[in-house]
């Protein structure tokens, strides 16, 4: 073990999961868990889930882009606008 | 004075208006509707183009779009905002639809008989400040200190609502599943 990391148990492991799925851990943290979940079956079936949940919920969120109608009218109300901000 | 290739105008295109698509699609799970979508996310647009020289360039747009369009939603619009019934989030315990489903879809392929529109009133139906958190985080991809700036709360309240909103929205996708007949339930 180096740089202060250490084994951690299935409660630590799954405390973390999410921040570990995120890439929010630092990589001493991240280190830690990826060893934990290389050695543990059940926590890694419950990483592979929620990593695949996760996937899920932004494929089906984020099939939206801004109206054409939209972008075309901001456009438009922009040409209005002044172009040094007021009192410069 | 020209109107249509100014260095703010041409400031603002290159930095802000790459952003239109979050700030329209985060608009629209504050608000709850499209034609209050596209007020609000015009609304903020032209905020932020007349306030552009407080931007400092180079720093964060969309954190600085995404916290004008958080004070106009919640000074001009929350209020008229319809209310569905709102999820529990208030007993969330962990992992449990893992436990219900390990046995028979341990991958979790039922999700993928949901449908875009299902997904969405599943989220809508989070209260507020969970359905934010979740939105920025797992919609547009937001770092937590990116989610902390934009909510104005620490990242540790950041961190404890995104794992409400996300247990909290995965049950009530289960249970719609489990509804709809994509899955039964372990019980059963």
């Amino acid at each position: 073990m180096t740089d202060g990391q250490r084994s951690i148990d299935c409660l630590e492991a799954l405390d973390r999961l999410y921040e570990y799925i995120d890439e929010e851990l630092t990589p001493v943290r991240a280190e830690e868990v990826r060893r934990h979940l290389e050695k543990c079956a059940p926590c890694l079936a419950v990483s592979n889930f929620e990593s695949a949940y996760l996937k899920f919920v932004e494929a089906r969120a984020k099939a939206r882009e801004a109206p054409e109608k939209l972008r075309k009218r901001l456009l438009e109300r922009l040409l209005f606008e002044p172009d040094e901000p007021p009192g410069s | 004075m020209s109107d249509t290739s100014g260095p703010r105008r041409e400031a603002f295109e290159a930095e802000a208006l790459p952003h239109l698509d979050t700030v329209y699609r985060v608009a629209l799970r504050l608000s709850g509707n499209e034609a209050q979508a596209e007020d609000l996310a015009q609304e903020t647009m032209l905020k932020a183009y007349r306030s552009w020289h407080q931007y400092k360039p180079g720093t964060n747009a969309r954190a600085w779009l995404l916290t004008i369009l958080r004070h106009t939603f919640i000074n001009e619009y929350r209020k008229a905002r319809r209310r569905a019934t709102e999820v529990d989030v208030s007993r969330i315990e962990s992992f449990t639809v893992f436990e219900d489903v390990q046995e028979t879809d341990p991958e979790g392929k039922f999700f993928e008989q949901i449908v875009d529109e299902d997904v969405l009133r599943a989220i809508d139906r989070l209260p507020d400040e969970f359905r934010e958190t979740l939105v920025l985080s797992d919609v547009e991809g937001l770092p937590y200190a990116e989610i902390a700036e934009v909510t104005e709360v620490p990242v540790g309240t950041v961190k404890s609502r995104l794992f409400r909103a996300r247990q909290a929205l995965q049950r009530e996708l289960y249970d719609y599943a489990v509804e709809m007949g994509y899955i039964k339930r372990r019980d059963e």
